[in-house]
């Protein structure tokens, strides 16, 4: 469904390649995670692979078509994109703003159907988010909004779901909550997910396929236990881990630095 | 049901500003007056429009800049329509359309310069147009235009210049037939162009990006809704001069009851817009009868209380 | 010893020659109003006036005194350049300031009222008195006393106008006026008379439905014989406008009160009868 082939991507001006020679393919049913440390590229990534920008090398493609040719209207039908920033400047109740996610769907002059409420009930019952459906917005914990958020992708009934850093400023519970709930979107709606994750430890527990970047570059790719390894890690974090296992897959531990020792 | 109520009001609004005036013309009289039928039908209908087209342009620009405190005129269309009234005068151009003509084409003139300053990246369709920009030049560019007119105004002999400046606080006295087949010929275009782009202004208001990813050609769509609303703003100030806070204060109002839905936003903009003007200009025939106020000081002096009001219920909720 | 000097130089820099003349009237005079030109030359003091604005353009002898430009407010630079005993000023909130000025470098001012008819008949006896031309100011200023002095135009018998200094919006003359008082002499009633304001912004409507029999603008002399408001539509709806009932009077003559006003008048009433 989503493929990059060798893409090279320059921000205009600046010195170096924001990412150089990326593959990726993300199909149905299948979980894959982009890791790396900050500025490796990974928002980059996202961009390119929805055709907000095109690569200066190689191709991104959505079903066989280049991203940046897609017409957005369409490509949203498609791909449902929870974004690392949302500012919403209006206030709004959560079943107005997971309504958002049915546009795609809608004609120019057209009204919204039973059909199109359907979707939202149900984007918000996959979600478990169904009590909040009358909630303002600005009543929420970072958690359930970003639950609403994931809703409102899924109300477009996309194939696809791309995530940038969903998990960041959630706590442990909503954290693995999202974790769970993106899962099984994978297992049960048969979604092709693509996340941007910070957490190589949940990534590993969750998805089918890392890619570790490193300033724009691939590092390593394929399953968690190929990818999540002590040598790669501390190469890539500049931070000495242990590894461990738990349910069979890698898990790191970052160690503490020892101290300098004064004379 | 509230839609019910806005339209009464509309309708209200229309008809006390036929009936009511300085010139004291009795109920029965009414249908055969001149007065009514050359001067304040047209006046009436003309305010309508005027202030249904300020208030969509106002709810289109705050969506579009993001920005709850954008009014149309901040655009520095005001600006230029003043020079290009003020260079009319100064240059004896004759015409009865004289004024109106040099001021729509100062207004466009701004606007086309604005339009440049906003677009990042180039001219053509690679540039994207960034909202705060066009803020801020349309504020810088307004300025620009306010002091030369105004230097103009201070070198030039002629004293019917400084009598430009009481066109430019706005006024409904050029109210005719003619003017108001113009404007009815005018702004259906850019009225259609600024509805259809309700549902993209509503996935703006989660953000450019956010937008883009949910279906909406946000580039396309910021440039349809600017140039939509400056073409309204553009002749609203051509035939009435500057009318402050109805662009600004009427889609908050609005807002309270219909939401932020553009689909109903709009629509409801329009007739309010329209309501509050033509209420304003008939405040602004009889309040001092014989004289009158220009219209832009009343909506000035009912739009700020409002606006305060609107403030504080921010604050609170 | 050298600081001693520099002292001295200072002392003798900061004292200014005195304007005021020792004795006799003033004899370079710079009239910074084009009534008070009028009025200087009338009583025939016109040789001592050395500086005039560029407005003052009658009598034609006027147009030969050198210009020193705007009269409200005056360039003040341009004005002590002429070296003047005596600047006559219309009495005006920035003339005020510019007197302080002129004074404060030694140059005598003098401010007089100047905005109706009545006031014309002081103005004159005040420069007469200065100028030691006070006989002559006399006779001058009682005949300018004359003509404000006209009873109030019958509602009945006189006929209306109403003057209309700007289209878009409307503004027009009222009591507080000049223009009123002449249209009063000439035996015509303004249909304004009842706002005491100077100047007025009104509704067309009310133009229209106190329908005066003329609409009288001040024109200059290179201007059409219509104004250009008399096409536009709206303003059809007053028949006065409709019928081409057009008084244009020329801006210089009846725009200030001065000398000339008595003609003015005369004017106004051989346009009246037509």
């Amino acid at each position: 469904m989503l493929r990059l082939a060798g893409v090279s991507y320059r921000y205009p001006g600046a010195s170096r390649d924001a990412l150089s020679a990326v593959s990726l393919s993300v199909g149905p049913r299948e979980f894959h995670a982009v890791l790396g440390p900050n500025g490796s590229g990974k928002t980059t990534l996202v961009r390119i692979a929805l055709g907000a920008l095109q690569p200066l090398v190689g191709r991104a493609d959505v079903d066989g078509r280049s991203a940046s040719s897609w017409p957005r209207h369409d490509l949203a039908r498609l791909v449902g994109v929870v974004p690392q920033r949302e500012d919403n400047l209006f206030p709004q109740r959560v079943r107005e703003t997971v309504l958002l996610g049915r546009y795609p769907h809608l004609t120019l002059w057209g009204r919204e159907r039973a059909e199109d409420h359907a979707a939202v009930d149900r984007a918000l019952a996959s979600c478990d988010a169904q009590h909040l459906a009358d909630r303002w917005l600005w009543t929420l914990s970072g958690g359930e909004y970003q639950r609403v958020r994931v809703a409102r992708a899924l109300a477009q009934e996309p194939k696809l779901l791309v995530l940038d850093e969903p998990g960041m400023s959630l706590d442990l519970r909503h954290e693995m909550g999202l974790f769970e709930l993106v899962r099984g979107l994978v297992e049960m709606n048969g979604l092709g997910v693509l996340m941007i994750t910070h957490d190589l430890n949940l990534a590993a527990r969750f998805a089918d396929s890392l890619l570790l970047l490193e300033g724009g570059r691939p590092v390593a790719a394929g399953a968690p236990a190929e990818v999540l390894t002590q040598a790669t890690v501390e190469t890539v974090f500049s931070w000495p881990v242990a590894m461990q296992t738990v349910d069979g897959l890698p898990q790191m531990i970052p160690l503490r630095q020892p101290k300098e020792s004064h004379p | 049901m509230r839609w019910t109520l806005l339209v009464v009001v509309a309708v209200l609004a229309l008809v006390a500003s036929v009936v009511l005036g300085p010139a004291a013309v009795p109920l029965p009289e009414l249908l055969h007056s001149d007065i009514v039928w050359d001067l304040r039908a047209p006046r009436a209908l003309l305010a309508f429009l005027v202030g249904g087209s300020l208030g969509v342009a106002g709810a289109g620009l705050q969506a579009l800049v993001r920005n709850p405190l954008a009014d149309p005129f901040l655009l520095g269309l005001s600006g230029g329509a003043g020079l290009g009234a003020v260079l009319a005068i100064a240059l004896h151009l004759s015409g009865p359309w004289a004024l109106p003509i040099a001021a729509f084409v100062g207004a466009l003139a701004a606007l086309g310069l604005v339009y440049r300053l906003g677009l990042i990246g180039g001219t053509g369709r690679g540039g994207a147009l960034d909202p705060r920009i066009l803020l801020l030049g349309g504020v810088a560019i307004g300025a620009f235009a306010a002091a030369i007119t105004t230097a103009i105004v201070a070198l030039a002999d002629a004293a019917e210049l400084r009598n430009a400046f009481l066109w430019l606080w706005g006024g409904l006295s050029g109210a005719s037939w003619d003017s108001v087949l113009l404007v009815v010929l005018y702004v259906p275009i850019p009225l259609a162009v600024l509805l259809a782009a309700s549902r993209p202004l509503d996935l703006l208001a989660l953000g450019e990006e956010s937008a883009g990813y949910l279906g909406a050609d946000v580039e396309a769509v910021k440039r349809r809704v600017y140039l939509a609303a400056s073409l309204l703003t553009a002749v609203a100030v051509a035939v009435s001069g500057v009318i402050g806070f109805v662009g600004l204060v009427v889609p908050h109002l609005v807002r309270i009851t219909w939401g932020h839905r553009h689909r109903a936003l709009l629509p409801a903009a329009f007739l309010g817009g329209g309501a509050l003007l033509a209420f304003a200009d008939t405040l602004a025939r009889t309040v001092v009868a014989p004289r009158e106020l220009p219209v832009g000081v009343v909506t000035a002096l009912i739009g700020v209380p409002v606006f305060a009001l609107l403030l504080r219920r921010w604050t609170i909720a | 010893m050298l600081r001693r000097l520099l002292f001295v130089v200072l002392v003798l820099a900061s004292c200014r020659p005195s304007g005021r003349p020792a004795v006799g009237p003033p004899r370079r005079i710079v009239s910074l109003l084009p009534s008070f030109t009028e009025i200087l030359f009338a009583i025939g003091a016109g040789d001592r006036v050395v500086g005039r604005t560029k407005w003052c353009d009658y009598p034609p002898a006027a147009l030969a005194v050198p210009s020193v430009g705007e009269g409200l407010p005056p360039n003040v630079e341009a004005v002590a350049a002429r070296h003047p005993d005596l600047v006559v000023l219309y009495n005006a909130g920035p003339n005020v300031t510019a007197a302080e000025q002129l004074e404060r470098i030694g140059i005598r001012t003098v401010l007089i009222d100047l905005n109706r008819l009545e006031d014309l008949g002081p103005a004159t006896r005040t420069l007469g008195r200065l100028t030691g031309f006070a006989a002559r100011a006399e006779s001058l200023a009682a005949f300018l006393d004359s003509l404000s002095h006209q009873p109030p135009p019958s509602s009945t018998t006189s006929t209306t106008l109403a003057f209309v200094v700007w289209d878009n919006p409307p503004i027009i003359i009222g009591h507080g006026s000049y223009l009123d008082e002449l249209a009063t002499a000439a035996g015509a009633r303004n249909v304004f008379r009842d706002i005491t304001a100077p100047s007025a912004q009104v509704s067309l409507e009310t133009i229209a439905a106190r329908n005066p029999q003329w609409i009288a603008v001040l024109s200059d002399s290179g201007m059409p014989s219509l104004p250009g408001f008399a096409k536009r539509r709206e303003w059809r709806a007053v028949r006065a406008v409709r019928d081409g009932h057009f008084l244009m009077v020329p801006g210089s003559l009846f725009g200030r009160p001065g000398p000339r006003s008595g003609e003015a008048i005369r004017q106004l009433r051989a346009l009246l009868a037509r």
